[in-house]
């Protein structure tokens, strides 16, 4: 069971309450929310926030695959994944990303998000500007987008 | 045939829009594109080595979201987005 999500922060917040309701169930032993938030300083310079970009449908394609892959992987039962990534504005602090999964066990549950977090940061396509002080701000270089299709 | 190149991440530099426009020739691929990039980058920003250097590191992605080859070949009019290197989470 998946929800997939990219969330305008102009419109609306991005909220670890309905991570937590999302995965709820009697069938699962262990939860792990990851939450990725801006932190203050990168490459030696003080950030003051980061702008997200994002190409909202391939996002949610490669947040499905990257779910299907892993349960073709890990071939886990009762499953649940709640992942929703924001774009535009953060500040310090701010999340900018939320990754819950429920399974039966620990260890699932430790895996199944590890792996999908992994394969977000290689190709999912989202861009970051980051935001420093004095008014300056940077596209972060990023890594070329790996073609799935290709790899097979 | 009339491309509009939607701009993400740093190629977003190109524009105060979200995209360009270009026109193409029947079956022109993705390497055609990208070519006219370069000249649209030659003509407006006096050849900005960083930006071909994006260009050449970005793929593309088709009207239908798929990430599509070099040699795709485009045979409509249709939006396109350039997809530079990524980095979320």
């Amino acid at each position: 069971m998946l929800h997939a999500k990219v969330v305008d922060v102009s419109k609306e917040k991005i909220d670890l309450a309905k991570a937590q309701k999302f995965i709820a169930s009697s069938k699962c032993g262990a939860s792990i929310y990851f939450v990725g938030t801006v932190r203050d300083q990168n490459d030696n310079k003080k950030v003051t926030g980061i702008t997200y970009d994002s190409h909202d449908a391939l996002v949610i394609k490669s947040f499905e695959e990257i779910y299907k892959e892993a349960e073709t992987k890990f071939k886990f039962t009762n499953i649940a994944v709640f992942i929703e990534h924001i774009k535009g504005h953060a500040a310090l602090g701010d999340a900018s990303i939320i990754i819950a999964v429920a399974c039966k066990h620990r260890a699932q549950a430790y895996e199944f998000s590890r792996y999908i977090i992994e394969e977000i940061k290689k190709r999912t396509p989202i861009w970051k500007k980051e935001h420093y002080e004095g008014e300056d701000s940077k596209w972060l270089k990023g890594n070329p987008l790996v073609d799935q299709n290709q790899l097979k | 045939m009339k491309i509009i190149l939607e701009l993400y991440g740093a190629s977003r530099e190109f524009s105060e829009k979200d995209y360009l426009k270009f026109n193409l020739k029947e079956k022109s691929s993705i390497n055609d594109l990208r070519n006219e990039i370069f000249s649209f980058i030659d003509k407006n920003f006096k050849g900005n080595n960083n930006f071909k250097k994006l260009v050449k590191s970005s793929k593309f992605c088709s009207e239908e979201n798929n990430i599509v080859a070099d040699n795709y070949k485009i045979t409509k009019d249709q939006k396109i987005g350039i997809i530079p290197p990524i980095g979320g989470g």
